[in-house]
């Protein structure tokens, strides 16, 4: 090799060193500033009264204390909205997958007059964005009598067509070869949708229930209209009341805060590659 | 493979020539399709021919039966309303505050990552993580980050050397401070799509762009961008589309103040309905924020379909 092609190799890996270190350097200076929201929630929230208001920023308290949380727990209903929230979540998330899965296995595997138009329905109303239809859903639920009940705070939700459209596109794939075998063994309909099809679709549901788990868990506006005892609000709706009705005490907010997004947190620790893996699907599929 | 497909067609062919079998199939799928049509038709097609219904009367609230037909009345009342017009531009503001840093901060970050280096994992989490709080927790953080006595923006700010605004509080700022915070909130969504568009190009492209000499800004250029560009439009318009629905963060951190500063298209429709009761105007700014996102869609479709 000559000496010009070393030469140029060489200052070629030296510059490909040099763009590494910046890139590391941005990257985790992007990191650092992602986190300081985290840090500065946590530090107020260990701080004293004494220290809460001082000009200069003490990112570590000089006495870390607990009492903001004490009083959060003891004097708030922050473990009832999170209970709340987490039965709303919960009951939205199992009715999507039960509904959900039946009519996308009913769409791919069933053959039925009509079921082409019905699918085309379904996949315009991804069209209809969620706050469009606010003031006559609230009229709709008022007249069914749900306001402040939480089956009108669910029934809306599990309406969306994301889970449909979704399933639709595994549940397609499916061999036949498998449901064909199945039919001449004597299954029914239904034990071929509950024996042999959910088992295999573990992982689009597993995607389908994080997600609906998450965004209902997250919901603000539709929770914050329907609901109207202070007992029955859900952890948003509840965070929102508590800072505008209590003696204003940043401590105190962000030590409601952090405990309201423990739960989800430890889900996202625990799930965040199934997680990632939903919002994925829904990137590349929809 | 082929005899059991020559078999299930066979076997296909027999179930379809049998009425009964038919007939049956047909009831199982309607019943099996059942439980969600009947959610999906209650609690959103209805609603959404009412919402329209509404938006052409003068609703009565307490007695809708007394409702009283007025045709375009609202939609006029909405275009000669300098409120309304005032939380448009807001709300386009906010759009083109937020969707332009997101989608490429997003693809900044995501081909970062992309490169082997150590503490991938450790990154995507970070980038991702804020995206699962809700946005009463986001909002309430980003109160504390700006208060203007002790929040940590301003003193940094000040250590600078620049007298720093009171940002929730400011016409000018109030603005961009909900902007920031919404940056924030959900980069990490366009983020993990972008990464696994990236990660979804196969490196032999690149193999042979190098062997071209292709390296840097044309590889990125020729194969990156155009290998990315459906990931591209559809985070795009998704962001598009969540921007201009803001509500929890302004709600929240600003009530849309001071005076009517930033103020947005669903807070307006949100007082309409919910403070003044006027359903039907508010069922009227609806569907205008309808037929924008129907409009926004069909670009998508336009623009989807061009790189197909």
């Amino acid at each position: 090799m000559s000496t010009q092609a070393t030469d140029a190799l060489r200052s070629r890996i030296e510059d490909t060193s040099i763009r590494t270190v910046g890139l590391y350097a941005a990257l985790y200076g992007v990191a650092a500033l992602f986190l300081v929201p985290y840090a500065w929630m946590i530090s107020l929230s260990l701080k004293p009264r004494s220290e809460m208001f001082s000009r200069v920023p003490h990112w570590i308290p000089s006495e870390p204390t607990l009492q903001w949380y004490q009083y959060v727990l003891s004097e708030s209903l922050i473990l009832q909205w999170t209970l709340n929230t987490l039965l709303i979540a919960g009951i939205t998330t199992l009715v999507v997958l039960l509904f959900d899965s039946l009519i996308a296995f009913s769409l791919t595997r069933l053959d039925w007059p009509g079921r082409k138009f019905v699918l085309s329905v379904i996949i315009a109303s991804f069209m209809v964005p969620a706050y469009v239809n606010i003031v006559p859903l609230y009229t709709l639920v008022s007249d069914l009598g749900l306001i402040s009940s939480y089956a009108g705070v669910i029934l809306p939700l599990t309406a969306g067509p994301l889970g449909v459209f979704l399933l639709v596109q595994f549940f397609r794939d499916f061999p036949d070869e498998l449901e064909e075998a199945a039919r001449l063994d004597g299954f029914s309909t239904f034990r071929i949708y509950s024996r042999l099809m959910l088992p295999m679709m573990k992982s689009p549901l597993t995607a389908l229930a994080l997600f609906t788990f998450v965004s209902s868990w997250n919901q603000f506006l539709w929770p914050l209209i329907v609901l109207q005892s202070e007992g029955s609000y859900t952890l948003p709706i509840g965070l929102v009341t508590l800072s505008s009705s209590q003696v204003f005490q940043p401590g105190l907010m962000m030590a409601a805060t952090l405990i309201a997004s423990l739960p989800l947190f430890v889900v996202f620790l625990l799930l965040q590659d199934y997680l990632i893996n939903a919002i994925q699907i829904q990137g590349t599929k929809g | 493979m082929s005899v059991p497909t020559r078999l299930v067609r066979r076997l296909r062919a027999a179930r379809e020539n049998n009425t009964e079998i038919r007939n049956q199939e047909t009831l199982e799928g309607i019943l099996f399709s059942l439980p969600y049509l009947l959610v999906f038709s209650v609690f959103l097609l209805y609603p959404l021919l009412k919402g329209l219904y509404m938006s052409l009367h003068d609703w009565n609230a307490i007695y809708p039966s007394q409702s009283e037909f007025v045709f375009l009345e609202n939609y006029v009342r909405m275009i000669n309303d300098p409120m309304f017009w005032n939380a448009l531009w807001n709300t386009v503001y906010f759009v083109v505050l937020t969707v332009p840093p997101l989608v490429m901060l997003g693809l900044a970050l995501a081909l970062g990552v992309n490169r082997q280096l150590k503490g991938r994992r450790f990154l995507r989490m970070v980038f991702f993580s804020p995206y699962v709080l809700t946005v009463a927790v986001v909002a309430l953080i980003w109160i504390e980050l700006y208060a203007p006595s002790y929040g940590v923006f301003n003193y940094y700010i000040m250590q600078i050397g620049i007298e720093p605004p009171n940002w929730l509080n400011s016409a000018t700022f109030g603005m961009p401070a909900v902007a920031l915070a919404t940056i924030w909130w959900t980069l990490g969504f366009n983020f993990v799509i972008l990464l696994s568009a990236r990660q979804g190009i196969p490196e032999r492209l690149y193999e042979a762009a190098r062997l071209d000499g292709a390296y840097g800004w044309r590889a990125f250029r020729d194969i990156t961008l155009p290998q990315m560009k459906p990931a591209l439009v559809f985070v795009t318009v998704v962001q598009f589309i969540a921007s201009f629905q803001i509500f929890g963060q302004v709600f929240i951190m600003t009530g849309g103040g001071p005076g009517n500063a930033t103020d947005t298209l669903v807070m307006y429709l949100y007082k309409a309905a919910f403070n003044q009761h006027e359903f039907g105007y508010a069922a009227a700014v609806g569907y205008f924020l309808f037929v924008v996102l129907i409009a926004v869609s069909m670009v998508n479709y336009k623009l989807a379909g061009d790189s197909a």
